[in-house]
């Protein structure tokens, strides 16, 4: 087998493993809340009951809206599982060819920019006031988020993802830096804003208040909505793998034995599992920010991020 | 040899008696044998240091410079305590403050002559740092020591702006320590300036050249040179006017002696550097004092704006260097802390008399004061540069060292500078001492205890201006030797 | 433990103390800014530690204890006490937003690389490298100092250029002669107690502790 077609087939099989994880690890979130909230709550695999009722249910739509509204849930999936096959998951061996951080990082704003485009279509009030504040948190995401993976692109001297982990997780403990728990902190709280997560949004309201992504996937429903949900819950496993995988890759497979790839698995369920948990208890203990205070909390995540690239050429 | 000890051992001592004493009377009396004692001890110390040579031994050294500090420091301390009795008993006297407040002054002033002391008797140039972050400290009580809200202000000020002045300074120690280190090892002499000075030549530039603007900038704070100086108006003019003598004269040469310790030893390292430094700092200083001098209306801020105008003065001599530059800057130091002392007692017979610090409220100083107003008259004219008296000489050094290292431009400045301040300063003091005088103000000069301090400061310019005697002459030569280029 | 180690144990604690200081812009209360110094020393005195067992010098251990006990203790009860005692708003009241001060720190970061630059080049202390947070901690109190107008932050932010000289002590000389240090705790603790009276003094005569509104006394 060629190391091309070795990396294909990985890639491919990492973002299915992604695709298929996305719900449960929703159900997680949500379980952990109900038990904060002294509820029993749904089951954790409930997400996918979810998504196979949306699937078999027609859908309305408005009719002013243009093509735009209908390719948008394509488009944002679409992105989102490309960017997925650059990322390492549970192995070291990506598409890196393709793209690098750059790449997924755009690709992610893709997926922004045609959910803000989806949600102005329509024409309703609540799409676009979800818009506007969308832009205006990303504004400040975006380059905190280059800045905190471009740090570890410092830190390991590669600009490719997978590259990324292989070295730090390859090299031990001498790669660690200053630099990667400052940049890790930015890239956590980027996380939170891109994902929707309180502070930032509250993705269980749908009180126009309060929403930002609630709001802009209003419109949708049946098996639009169903696609657009699942895009932005793999995103959430996208983020997380990207935090686990860029910042702590260790235990992640780096060579081809089924040992290695076992335990690569078991790990990254774990890190992943883990960040559930921590949204989880993020989320139950805090209440949703003011939506003028957000530019406080993004910026100092900014800082963060400027802090870790500055400090890696400090010391 | 105790002697050292013995002189901040006194100022101690009289603190300590002064918790305890329990009367007015023994109160001033112990404060002014302690400083009398004390002025004794500094000058015995003093002329054997001209004779002998330094001495030094374990934290202590003191050489001509230290000794001609020494000089400064317990003369005047000696005069502000003998016109303490009459200022403060005065105000006293007036119920304006209590026993407590009595008590604590003169307390806090032992404690601040005792860290001044302890600036210019120490060999260890991060103990002196000590020692200066020290003398803000005992003074900003002294600043505030009214407890009105304006005293209250200018002590906070005073306090934030040269504690953040001096923190620069430390890490200019800091950098010097570590240039120093690097040549010698961990050592603990290695921030001891006889060593430092020692191996001056073999010190990294880098280091001691951000050192050095570190500790002009820090230590210039509290020195009062522009641009740092804006706490200095304030402290000054809240302060009671024989606390504002003793900042003016003493404690700026303080915050000078250690640049001045600095100076010599970034000067022997690289040549040139600092005295490109303070000529800079000297002149804005200079410009700044006289912008301020022509619009005062507050005479006891006038007195301290010229006092930034002679720091910057003295700053001036310095960088031109030379052995004429030194001499000036050195007879500059001298004179100004004598005159300005007389001044600051001048202005504190007016303010109490008249209640006012504003200029146009007072008027016809002379009518209703003689003594006082003529005493606060030549004052003036010698603070300004006219001759007779001894600031002249020093001006004229400073003016000769610039046109014989062809700065002509700087000297023209500086010309141009001084003949502007002396008509503005003139104008303001004149308008005070004469003119019909203000209403309501009951004829009677200030007591003799007040006014004899003044004779006796204005009798050593005079002296100084006229005569220009030899021990004078050779105690300043013998101090300009041990700056590099001070020598004839 | 190995040199890398400690080396990393050395840059991670300096970098922490530089998050410090940029937490304590981003505060807006009195308490946690106090809270936050507290936390600062604390590194601070671990950071002496960890260059005390590289080096081995004893001296060093000493001003570790002092700073936590002094900095790190007795200073944060110090001025808590104070804040307790005079009831004014507790709130900061930044001059500058916070996220524009958080920023411009971040650019004063990039001024302290590049002055600290020529001295960490002609140095050759394993702690070279944290001079320039040393400075960049410095600067960030002078911004502090600028920004926070009262008397408290203007404390808070004194003591904070001192942690910074501190450190850039430690960090390019392994510390200054023992009995010198021993004189800057003096007077950094006397200094804290005569601003703490004066605090008093002008909440009593201000019935405020804005420094800004000390405008009496001008030209």
């Amino acid at each position: 087998m060629s190391d091309l077609f070795l990396d294909l087939t990985f890639s491919l099989l990492q973002t299915l493993f992604m695709l298929a994880l996305a719900p449960l690890i929703i159900g997680i979130i949500r379980k952990v809340k109900a038990k904060f909230q002294r509820r029993r709550g749904p089951s954790i695999i409930q997400p996918y009951y979810d998504l196979a009722k949306l699937f078999h249910k027609g859908s309305s739509q408005s009719s002013t809206v243009s093509w735009v509204f209908h390719i948008a849930p394509y488009v944002c999936l679409g992105a989102v599982l490309v960017a997925s096959l650059m990322v390492p998951f549970f192995i070291t061996n990506t598409l890196g060819v393709i793209g690098d951080l750059i790449v997924v990082v755009y690709l992610l704003a893709m997926v922004r920019f045609f959910m803000t485009l989806a949600a102005l279509d329509t024409g309703s009030a609540f799409g676009g006031m979800g818009s506007s504040r969308e832009m205006m948190i990303s504004a400040i995401v975006e380059p905190t988020m280059l800045l905190a993976i471009f740090t570890m692109a410092l830190i390991t001297g590669t600009t490719i993802l997978s590259d990324i982990s292989f070295n730090l997780a390859s090299t031990g403990l001498d790669l660690v830096h200053p630099s990667l728990f400052l940049a890790a902190a930015a890239f956590f709280v980027c996380l939170m804003a891109e994902n929707a997560r309180v502070p930032f949004d509250n993705p269980a309201t749908h009180l126009e208040l309060t929403m930002v992504h609630e709001a802009m996937v209003l419109e949708y429903s049946g098996k639009s909505l169903a696609i657009m949900e699942l895009a932005s819950w793999t995103k959430l496993v996208l983020f997380a793998a990207l935090m686990a995988n860029v910042f702590f890759p260790w235990g992640i497979a780096t060579e081809v034995t089924a040992q290695a790839i076992i335990m690569g698995i078991v790990a990254i369920l774990g890190k992943v599992v883990l960040i559930a948990l921590v949204i989880a208890v993020i989320e139950s203990s805090m209440a949703k920010m003011r939506l003028f205070r957000l530019p406080n909390l993004l910026t100092v995540a900014f800082t963060l991020a400027l802090l870790g690239v500055l400090s890696y050429y400090i010391l | 040899m105790i002697i050292i000890e013995a002189i901040l051992l006194i100022p101690l001592a009289v603190a300590v008696a002064c918790f305890f004493l329990p009367h007015r009377r023994t109160l001033e009396a112990s404060a002014l044998l302690g400083t009398g004692a004390l002025f004794i001890i500094a000058l015995m110390l003093g002329i054997d240091v001209l004779n002998n040579g330094p001495v030094q031994y374990s934290y202590w050294y003191v050489d001509e410079l230290s000794a001609f500090m020494l000089f400064i420091i317990t003369f005047v301390a000696l005069m502000v305590v003998i016109y303490s009795v009459s200022y403060i008993g005065h105000d006293y006297e007036e119920r304006e403050i209590d026993l407590r407040q009595f008590r604590s002054y003169y307390l806090m002033v032992q404690l601040f002559l005792l860290t001044m002391l302890l600036v210019v008797v120490c060999n260890n140039l991060g103990i002196m740092w000590v020692a200066i972050e020290g003398t803000t400290l005992a003074s900003a009580f002294l600043v505030g020591f009214y407890e009105k809200d304006t005293s209250v202000e200018a002590a906070w000020k005073y306090l934030v702006i040269c504690s953040l002045g001096i923190a620069l300074a430390l890490f200019g120690i800091v950098l010097t320590y570590a240039s120093s280190i690097e040549v010698l090892g961990a050592s603990s002499s290695a921030l001891e300036w006889t060593t430092l000075r020692s191996i001056a030549p073999e010190l990294d530039p880098t280091y001691l050249r951000l050192a050095f603007i570190l500790i002009m900038v820090g230590y210039g704070t509290k020195v009062g040179l522009a641009p740092m100086h804006t706490w200095l108006p304030d402290a000054h003019s809240e302060a009671p006017s024989p606390i504002s003598a003793l900042l003016s004269a003493v404690l700026l040469n303080c915050a000078f002696y250690g640049i001045l310790r600095f100076f010599i030893i970034t000067e022997l390292c690289v040549p040139g550097f600092a005295t490109t430094l303070m000529l800079i700092f000297g002149l804005l200083s200079m410009a700044l004092a006289a912008a301020f001098i022509i619009a005062a209306k507050d005479y006891k801020r006038l007195l301290a704006y010229s006092s930034i105008e002679h720091m910057g003065i003295i700053s001036l001599g310095f960088g031109l260097g030379g052995y004429i530059g030194i001499f000036g800057a050195l007879v500059q130091m001298f004179s100004h802390a004598m005159t300005k002392c007389l001044l600051f007692f001048g202005a504190g017979n007016i303010l109490q008399k008249y209640n006012t610090k504003s200029m146009d409220e007072v008027r016809g100083v002379i009518s209703v004061m003689p003594v006082t107003g003529a005493l606060l008259l030549l004052g003036a004219l010698a603070i300004t540069g006219s001759p007779p008296f001894s600031i002249f000489i020093g001006e004229v050094a400073i003016l000769q060292a610039g046109l014989s290292n062809e700065e002509y431009l700087v000297s023209g400045l500086y010309l141009a500078l001084l003949v502007v301040i002396f008509a503005a300063f003139m104008y303001h003091i004149s308008r005070m001492v004469f003119g019909k005088t203000t209403e309501g103000v009951t004829k009677g000069d200030a007591g003799p205890i007040s006014l004899i301090p003044m004779l006796l400061l204005l009798g050593i310019i005079l002296v100084i201006g006229v005569f220009l005697p030899e021990p004078f002459t050779d105690m300043v030569e013998q101090v300009a030797g041990i700056f590099p280029g001070g020598r004839t | 433990m190995n040199e890398q180690a400690l080396t990393g144990v050395i840059n991670g604690l300096a970098a922490f103390i530089l998050l410090t200081a940029f937490v304590m812009v981003s505060h807006n209360r009195m308490n946690q800014l106090v809270r936050t110094f507290a936390i600062q020393s604390i590194a601070l005195g671990a950071f002496a530690f960890a260059v005390a067992y590289y080096t081995g010098s004893d001296h060093i251990y000493v001003i570790a204890v002092l700073t936590i006990v002094l900095k790190g203790i007795v200073i944060p009860q110090f001025l808590k006490y104070t804040i307790d005692k005079i009831h004014v708003r507790k709130e900061v009241e930044p001059l500058v937003g916070i996220p524009l001060s958080l920023l411009l720190c971040a650019g004063l970061v990039m001024v302290a690389y590049y002055v600290a630059e020529p001295i960490i080049a002609g140095a050759d202390a394993v702690t070279r490298n944290t001079l320039a947070i040393s400075v960049a901690v410095v600067l960030i109190g002078f911004f502090l100092m600028i920004t926070r107008r009262k008397a408290m932050s203007e404390i808070i932010a004194l003591l904070v250029i001192e942690n910074g000289i501190f450190l850039g002590a430690i960090s390019i000389t392994y510390g200054m002669p023992l009995i010198v240090e021993i004189g800057i705790f003096f007077d950094v603790l006397v200094a804290v107690l005569i601003m703490g009276l004066f605090a008093f003094r002008i909440n009593q005569t201000f019935e405020t502790l804005d420094t800004t509104f000390m405008r009496r006394l001008k030209d």
